[in-house]
């Protein structure tokens, strides 16, 4: 049996100029039918742009856009069957639920439209709602009704555009997994894009990170959280503590690093640079993976370890952890999740400290790059923007 | 003391309904002359009560006829100036084109300038032209003088409109024509319905330029004028209270309908 | 008629999604197709007579003889030197009405704005309804509210209002009618709502929590009002102003209705010269010196208010 891919999404050479401007990088992409694809960028990365030449509503510079074998560059966007739900939903103020969830099934001529709109509404569990106006409901209402206006008509792919961005975070959580049901309840293709790190890794197969018109990395959201390949992905996708460290030696697979005055020790599969001796390396570990123990037992840090001295500076009691900030003489600003299970009363801001983590979890990035790339300071970042202007 | 402080309190409120005295003075002596029976040709003093009028509003030669061209001039200058209107106002809202600056201008000037300035000048080139005076002069003039009122109404509702429900149109199989006809205009009623009512209302009224583009046509407004001169009939009394009137009734309608309408589905 | 159109567009609101591209090919030509009839109607019906009104205003002859154009400006010399009282007067008149609409204007769109609840719509429909009954209609009902001997005349009489104008000159003996009162008064009263609804508009918008704020910061209602309200009005007071102080400079309805031979204003002028005496170079240079003083005093009052962009 011969499987029928014409809901694969593939982008050869796409890239899209404003003037001089290049929103999109040519870029290259297949999202196998079935999948939940999501793209994931801040705000002005091209994401957007990205999407909204799959759904035709912009005319790519160059390369091509195909659904399965079609070529549907040329197609405009009633043609394609592809459906969008934009940011902010664009549900028809003037038409009720129903005729809004209609709408698509109208323009292609088909009559007896009651049973399947019924059907959908009810699948959205909206059927009670299908003569409202659409500034009657609730935002989630609201969104519900812009997934089913758009799945109702078996698009072949199903686009969505900062779908949960104007969304509460409770009811975005519920959401993420409620689309996450539907998706694998009908089947169909997702191609999501979102600024929301988290909300891509809890509903996605695969992520690709954009950044500036480019994919950063692509892959599975365990293999990019844990095996990021720029200071881009491994800042954007959660927090990383990046130390500069120098190539001192190798050994039996493992990458030998000095930081300051100590030494730190990289598995040469986890570097994604090229590390020759006496070059530069930026060491990474993510803050839950390290362990803090006050400097007056670091006699009982097991041998092995990475380890680095600090002094804690400030901490924060969140519930589930405590996040400590450690400033040490390789890292100003090392980052620290504790989870709360056994608390040490002497870890306060003030305390000498030995962090110390597993050489497995320790990841090695080319140093010729920005430290910042991807932080909420740097540029590019503006969550805080984009979420105003849904508003 | 508190009666100060009362006043001081509600000074705007004070204020504002004087003004609106003010406003409705005219109107409430134009209802009440209305049933006058006046001694002389002038209806300007209080003589006796009569119903006269109101039984017979088209005794007075003319007075009828001229309603009805106006009526018709208003309808057609209506209709003239909200195609015309509509059609640049999304122009200038929805595409990027060259003499953007200069046709705002165009749209702009009309706006702000005298009436009498476009009347004299419209006469002006009538006059040159050799064109015979009459109903379609004074149409020309009134849907070149509403047209811009229609572009800013339209203008401003077209601009407030988001343009991801026609990109939602196009995504849902809708072509270039079903998206206009279905998403585009529907919204867009209201500024097209506004522009028109604008519309109407201007050119219904409008005495200046039209006395100069009239010839021997005879509008409502310049019967009334007319009359100014030779003797005001009672009857045109009788039509402004009773435009007032329906106008007033028209507008309570729609908004009970309307807040029926929103309260029907809660 | 509640905000004039701006002479440079305001960009579109922020765009979330990029703007729309220019559509190539055939596409290109849809605005300049959509612009075209109406573009060509104004160019026709308003562009073009302001040109021949200009080149009516250099011509000499007779009606029986036909005109010439010899550019004669001598007629504009001879326009100004006969008729500048009526332009002073259209201009006073027009101003001091302009200003009396701000000031009764003023507290009554505030009060629909801010203060009228559930009444808000039925003030705003009374405000617009008069605008039905024909104005003219309704400016011959003033000369029955303010008639020789009525109940208005003898109150400001009793009052000794009547004493204080008659000194300044602006009404004559007892009588009120057919003076520059009368026509300052109807006026105000006919161009009272083009003031109103732009101001309605502009502080409609005004976030109601901007005055607590106020408040809060230790502003006494009044500062609130100078520091807060009325500095965000000003769209609505440049664009009130602007269509009460045009149209009013041209009108010759009132001055002939509520007037006398000696409130005459520039439009009663050209509206004779024009109608009446048939005397068009020197009705056109007048209409064309009305147009041109109206425009600069719009430019200059515009630049001042700083509000460019607003009209």
């Amino acid at each position: 049996m011969t499987k029928d891919h014409g809901g694969d999404v593939r982008l050869s050479g796409i890239s899209k100029t404003y003037g001089s401007f290049a929103a999109v990088h040519p870029l290259d992409l297949t999202v196998p039918e079935g999948s939940f694809f999501a793209l994931l960028g801040a705000s002005g990365c091209g994401k957007t742009t990205t999407l909204r030449m799959i759904a035709g509503l912009e005319e790519p510079s160059s390369g091509t856009v195909s659904l399965g074998e079609q070529d549907v560059t040329r197609l405009p966007p009633h043609k394609r069957p592809v459906n969008t739900v934009f940011q902010s939903y664009a549900l028809f103020p003037h038409l009720d639920i129903f005729e809004n969830v209609a709408f698509g099934l109208r323009r292609r001529g088909i009559r007896s439209v009651t049973k399947q709109v019924d059907e959908m509404l009810d699948l959205v569990q909206l059927g009670e709602q299908a003569r409202k106006k659409p500034h009657q409901l609730s935002g989630g209402q609201q969104q519900r009704v812009a997934v089913a206006r758009a799945l109702i008509n078996r698009p072949k792919v199903l686009l969505l555009d900062e779908p949960l961005g104007a969304l509460d975070l409770k009811l975005r959580r519920q959401m993420q997994l409620e689309l996450k049901r539907i998706q694998t309840e009908v089947g169909i293709t997702f191609v999501h894009v979102t600024h929301d790190q988290e909300e891509a890794m809890t509903m996605a197969d695969t992520v690709a990170v954009m950044n500036a018109g480019r994919v950063e990395q692509l892959g599975s959201p365990t293999d990019l959280y844990e095996n990021p390949r720029t200071t881009f992905v491994a800042n954007f996708l959660g927090t990383s503590n990046l130390i500069e460290a120098e190539v001192d030696s190798k050994s039996g697979g493992a990458i030998v690093l000095k930081a300051g005055d100590g030494k730190l020790s990289l598995p040469e599969a986890r570097c994604s640079a090229p590390a020759t001796t006496g070059g530069r390396v930026l060491v990474g570990v993510r803050p839950e993976k390290i362990s803090l123990t006050h400097a007056d037992d670091a006699g009982d840090v097991p041998v092995g370890r990475n380890r680095i001295t600090g002094k804690i500076t400030a901490t924060s009691f969140i519930g589930v952890s405590t996040q400590y900030v450690v400033d040490s003489s390789v890292c100003p600003e090392f980052a620290v999740y504790v989870q709360n299970i056994d608390r040490d009363p002497r870890l306060v801001p003030g305390a000498d400290v030995v962090l110390h983590w597993s050489p497995a979890h320790t990841f090695g990035l080319d140093a010729a790059q920005s430290l910042l790339a991807g932080t909420a300071g740097s540029a590019g970042v503006e969550t805080v923007e984009e979420e105003a202007a849904v508003r | 003391m508190a009666l100060l402080r009362w006043t001081k309190r509600h000074l705007v409120v004070i204020a504002g309904l004087l003004t609106l005295g003010y406003l409705l003075l005219p109107n409430i002596v134009v209802t009440v002359f209305s049933f006058n029976e006046p001694k002389g040709r002038f209806n300007y003093e209080w003589q006796t009560f009569s119903t006269d009028a109101w039984t017979d509003p088209c005794g007075v030669a003319g007075l009828c006829g001229s309603l009805s061209i106006s009526l018709q001039l208003a309808a057609w200058a209506t209709l003239g100036a909200t195609v015309l209107g509509t059609m640049i106002a999304f122009a200038l809202v929805r595409y990027r084109f060259r003499a953007r600056g200069a046709v705002n201008s165009l749209i702009f000037l009309p706006m702000a300038m005298p009436e009498v300035v476009m009347a004299a000048s419209l006469l002006t080139l009538f006059l040159n032209l050799g064109a015979q005076l009459g109903f379609w002069t004074i149409l020309i003039a009134h849907i070149m003088f509403c047209l811009s009122f229609v572009v800013v109404a339209v203008k401003a509702r077209v601009m407030s409109m988001d343009p991801r429900l026609e990109e939602a149109a196009r995504d849902l199989y809708a072509g270039p024509v079903q998206t206009f006809v279905r998403v585009t205009l529907p919204i867009a009623a209201p500024g097209i319905a506004a522009g028109a009512l604008l519309a109407f209302a201007l050119s219904f009224d409008d005495f200046i330029i039209t006395n100069f583009t009239a010839g021997s046509t005879v509008t409502f407004p310049m019967f009334v004028w007319g009359s100014a001169q030779r003797g005001t009939p009672v009857q045109i009394n009788v039509i402004g209270t009773a435009m007032f009137v329906v106008a007033v009734l028209f507008v309570l309608a729609g908004m009970v309908v309307g807040g029926r309408r929103k309260r029907q589905k809660p | 008629m509640t905000t004039l159109t701006e002479a440079e567009a305001p960009p579109p609101p922020a765009p979330v999604t990029p703007t729309r591209k220019p559509p190539r090919g055939r596409g290109r030509l849809v605005p300049y197709w959509l612009l075209l009839p109406g573009i060509l109607w104004l160019l026709v019906f308003f562009a073009l007579p302001m040109i021949y009104q200009a080149s009516t205003s250099v011509q000499t002859g007779s009606l029986e003889e036909g005109y010439k154009v010899t550019w004669h400006f001598a007629t504009y010399w001879h326009a100004l030197s006969e008729y500048w009282p009526q332009f002073l007067r259209s201009v006073l008149y027009a101003g001091s009405a302009t200003v009396l609409c701000l000031l009764l204007g003023y507290p009554l769109a505030y009060l629909i704005a801010f203060r009228a609840g559930r009444w808000r719509n039925l003030i705003l429909i009374l405000v617009i309804a008069p605008f039905f009954t024909s104005f003219l209609i309704r400016t011959l009902a003033w000369k029955t509210i303010l008639a020789d001997g009525g109940p208005v005349v003898g109150a400001l009489n009793s009052l000794h209002v009547l004493d204080v104008t008659g000194w300044l000159g602006i009404t004559a003996g007892d009588r009120v009618l057919a003076t520059p009162l009368a026509v300052v008064c109807g006026l105000t009263y006919n161009f009272l709502p083009f003031m109103i609804l732009p101001l309605y508009t502009s502080l409609e918008r005004i976030d109601g929590r901007l005055h607590e704020a106020a408040g809060d910061l230790y502003a006494t209602p009044f500062t609130t009002f100078r520091k807060v309200t009325f500095p965000l009005s000003m769209p609505g007071v440049v664009s009130g102003t602007l269509l009460t102080f045009i149209p009013a400079s041209g009108d010759y309805v009132n001055a002939d209705l509520l007037g006398s031979a000696d409130t005459r204003m520039v439009g009663n002028v050209i509206q004779t010269q024009f109608l009446r005496i048939l005397d068009y170079p020197t009705a056109a240079a007048l209409s064309f010196l009305l147009m041109a003083a109206i425009l600069i005093m719009v430019t200059l009052y515009i630049r001042k208010s700083g509000t460019e962009d607003l009209v």
